[in-house]
């Protein structure tokens, strides 16, 4: 569902992500992890289409993301880690929106954002104007807004800030639910314990280049530490004397 | 949970068509929205608005009336002449104006972060965002423009087709430079990204050099005879290279000038109506192969362009403590350090703010420029004093909109950092007071200075002058109380956007309480001095003002009216700053 192929992009002299080869399959839940810097947001900013790769390609269903970026755009959903909303839209006007744009009928759209609005417990305000919303209903709302078309893959960058305890748990129940019918999610994380909890795979990436690729089970065993967390291996990795790639 | 599959079973591109009327219909929502909250929340700020707007077109029009009036008993030919300096004029500024607007909206907006992450044609993502920018580049056009048109209409006895015609002209001949902009502006960010700002400074250098070239052609000498015929053929006639016949800006003139041509019987004349409508037809033929091409443009390289500037590394610069800073940090007694420091504070960040600076070196330069150019005419006394008043309110002003967008809210911009103020062994007070010091030394120098230039240029007397800086110093220190008063007094800690801030109740209450401010200074100062040069122009007997008059225009009545805007400087300055000091010294946060 997912494909770098060969990815780099670079930022003036600055390598950001160099020579990234990964595909993710579907109804996978895969974790990309790493320190400030390492070039996490830069792959998700490639992956939604905001940034070009200076070489290689990403492609989402099959559909390279500089060549059909609408073709790509159809099949995905983002959660950025900054809520980007309408203020004089309400919720409700905002899902509309996104509905409209993905070429929904209305029968299907109404459907849908009902169904949302319930998912995300959006019903209180989600007819007051975004601009009076906190942190945490706008992320809610960005989520709602995301399942709305039932996307083939799911893209979020650090998708649990500003969410309370319960709608973090809302969010994971979906997750979860969502990828076991088949979505493919992709998440950047600095919350390890989250990343432990619900990926299939994780991926940690240090200056721009992937340092491991596997399951939690296997990075115990590729660095020889045994019931130990995620985040003693994390560090482990992350640390200068790390394991080399 | 329902058992469903992902994929696009349910979601289908959307027709070129209905994208577009979705981004349509998204922006009326957007746009009824705005409306409805201002209604709703700035009803003293959308009053002003609306009547301040009827006002200046009322006036813009009479004062039109009166022009044309008089160019059509000078000479009829030279409407054609002044028509094309003013449209190629704004055609250039739109070219700009639009360009940066354009550039603001599709590549640093949020929204343009969020539509790009969407099914969405690109180049509707551009009409959307060019749509916007034109409104904004051009809603200037349309106040100073309609009054005009409007007025010429009248003047010349137009029939009715010509008043229809005003509307579809001006839009047609907008979109040309607002198309011409947003084409640049997607050229240079996809392929000379790192060149756009060196391309922007040398195009608005090119500009104003060709402006002012233009302008110093015109006013270089000193005009004896302004006024006079022979000064408006030697003007006209430099004026003449603005008429160039591919310019979209001589379209739109000789449109409006056929369209305004009558017969005897004060009916159109049908081969006006057919010229006109020629002229039309190639403003909006142009207008709109232009914007193609700019679709066109944003489908090749908008997303190109918005991945080369997100992958721009912003430079990191080091920014050693100025001179200026540290004597300011050190100079003075232990006591007044935090003030300072304040002090230093804020001027660091309004040096780094290159919004702030930029519109104030601007305004006043264009202010200095016009000025400058006083000197190019001769003025009697009485004309000369009356200028220089006038001057003055000008120059008040705009220092007006500079407290009221800038300082009125800094004490609510302190909100989320609040805490780390309170923290500090800083009395409230001298938070109030750093930004009252801040807000009058910074406008006291260039107001003063351009209030100098004025009076200079005017070549008035040197006790004019003191009198102009005496009133120019009292509105410094009162418009700089009452926005930082009213600041203190109406903060609003939880809005982060100064915008936001300056145009909500509290600001517009202080732009309103700084415009009576000055105009009651100004005429308080203004009336005994223009009764003094009356008597001493007229000599008694001869019409010169008696009884009061003669007395406020003498000596005693100078001396009285100054101390009285003495005294309304100190009221303004200090009744809004006590408010506010009360206030913000019991202030939650």
């Amino acid at each position: 569902m997912i494909e770098f192929d060969h990815v780099s992009r670079s930022f003036g002299p600055k390598m950001a992500v160099s020579d990234l080869t990964l595909a993710i399959a579907r109804g996978e839940l895969f974790a990309l992890l790493g320190p400030n810097g390492a070039g996490k947001t830069t792959t998700i900013r490639m992956l939604v289409g905001l940034l070009q790769p200076s070489r290689g390609a990403v492609r989402v269903c099959g559909h390279d993301l500089v060549k059909d970026a609408r073709g790509a755009h159809l099949h995905l959903g983002y959660v950025p880690d900054e809520p980007c909303l309408y203020d004089k839209l309400t919720g409700r006007e905002f899902l509309w929106f996104i509905a409209d744009m993905f070429g929904m009928s209305r029968r299907q759209a109404t459907s849908r954002i009902d169904r949302e609005i319930e998912h995300f417990e959006l019903g209180e305000f989600a007819d007051d104007l975004a601009e009076s919303y906190s942190l945490g209903m706008k992320q809610r709302l960005v989520f709602a807004a995301s399942f709305l078309h039932d996307p083939s893959v799911l893209v979020l960058d650090e998708p649990m800030v500003g969410l309370d305890p319960r709608s973090v748990r809302i969010v994971k129940d979906l997750l979860a639910a969502r990828t076991r019918e088949g979505m493919t999610v992709f998440m950047s994380t600095h919350t390890l314990a989250m990343a432990e909890e619900m990926a299939d795979r994780v991926g940690i990436m240090v200056r721009g280049q992937l340092r491991f690729l596997g399951t939690v089970a296997e990075l115990r065993e590729q660095m020889s530490l045994e019931a130990t967390t995620l985040e003693h291996l994390y560090l482990e990795l992350t640390s200068p004397r790390g394991l080399q790639p | 949970m329902t058992g469903r599959k992902p994929g696009h079973d349910t979601v289908r591109p959307l027709p070129f068509e209905a994208e577009s009327r979705l981004f349509l219909r998204l922006r009326a929502t957007l746009t009824w929205e705005t409306i409805r909250s201002m209604v709703r929340d700035s009803r003293l700020r959308l009053t002003l608005v609306v009547l301040l707007s009827v006002m200046f077109w009322g006036s813009l029009y009479g004062l039109f009336v009166e022009a044309f009036a008089f160019l059509d008993d000078l000479h009829a030919d030279v409407i054609s002449l002044l028509f094309n300096a003013f449209f190629s004029s704004l055609l250039v500024m739109l070219v700009f104006s639009t360009g940066i607007l354009a550039y603001g909206g599709m590549y640093c907006s949020t929204e343009a972060r969020l539509l790009l992450t969407l099914p969405a044609r690109a180049e509707m993502i551009h009409a959307h965002k060019f749509r916007e920018a034109i409104w904004f580049s051009s809603w200037g056009f349309v106040l100073l423009g309609s009054p005009m048109l409007a007025a010429y209409g009248v003047v010349r006895h137009s029939a009715w087709p010509y008043f229809l015609l005003v509307l579809p002209f001006m839009i047609s001949f907008v979109v040309i430079p607002a198309a011409v902009g947003s084409i640049c502006c997607i050229l240079l960010v996809a392929w000379l990204p790192r060149l756009r700002l060196h391309a922007l400074s040398a195009g608005a250098i090119a500009a104003c050099v060709a402006a002012g070239w233009l302008g110093w052609s015109m006013y270089s000498r000193v005009e004896l005879d302004t006024m006079s015929a022979a000064w408006f053929e030697r003007t006209f006639a430099r004026l003449a290279v603005t008429e160039q016949k591919f310019l979209p800006s001589w379209w739109l003139s000789s449109g409006l000038i056929e369209a305004a041509r009558t017969d005897r019987d004060g009916r159109m004349s049908a081969g006006g109506l057919g010229e006109s409508l020629k002229f039309l037809s190639l403003l909006v033929a142009n207008a709109m192969l232009l914007q193609m091409f700019a679709g066109w443009l944003a489908r090749v390289a908008y997303r190109r362009g918005y991945s080369q500037l997100s992958g721009e590394v912003p430079a990191r610069r080091r920014r050693p403590q100025g001179w200026f800073d540290g004597f300011l940090g050190a100079a003075g007694f232990a006591a007044g350090r935090p003030l300072r420091l304040l002090l230093v504070k804020d001027l660091r960040l309004f040096r780094r703010d290159v919004s702030q600076w930029s519109q104030f070196v601007i305004f006043f330069g264009l202010l200095g420029l016009y000025f400058f150019n006083l000197r190019s005419f001769n003025y009697n006394n009485a004309y000369a004093s009356m200028i220089g008043f006038l001057n003055l309110a000008v120059v008040g002003l705009i220092l007006s909109t500079f407290t009221t967008r800038f300082v009125y809210p800094m004490i609510s911009l302190e909100g989320r950092r609040f805490w780390i103020l309170r923290l500090l062994p800083v009395h409230r007070d001298q938070i109030v007071w750093s930004k009252f010091i801040f807000s009058f030394v910074g406008g006291l120098i260039p107001c003063c200075s351009l209030v100098l230039l004025s009076d200079s240029m005017l070549g008035i007397s040197w006790r004019l002058i003191a009198q102009h800086e005496l009133c120019c110093v009292v509105l410094c220190m009162g418009l700089s109380g009452i926005a930082v008063g009213l600041g203190a007094r109406m903060p609003e800690l939880r809005e982060s956007s100064p915008a936001k801030i300056s145009s909500g109740f509290g600001g517009t209450l202080s732009l309103v309480i700084s415009s009576l401010f000055i105009m009651v200074v100004v005429v308080l100062a203004a009336v005994p001095t223009h009764l003094f040069l009356v008597t001493h122009a007229l000599g008694p007997g001869l019409g010169a003002p008696s009884g009061v008059l003669a007395w406020a225009g003498g000596p005693w009545g100078t001396a009285t009216s100054l101390t009285l805007v003495v005294a309304v400087g100190l009221l303004a300055t200090f009744v809004p700053l006590l408010l506010g000091l009360r206030a913000f010294r019991v202030l939650e946060a």
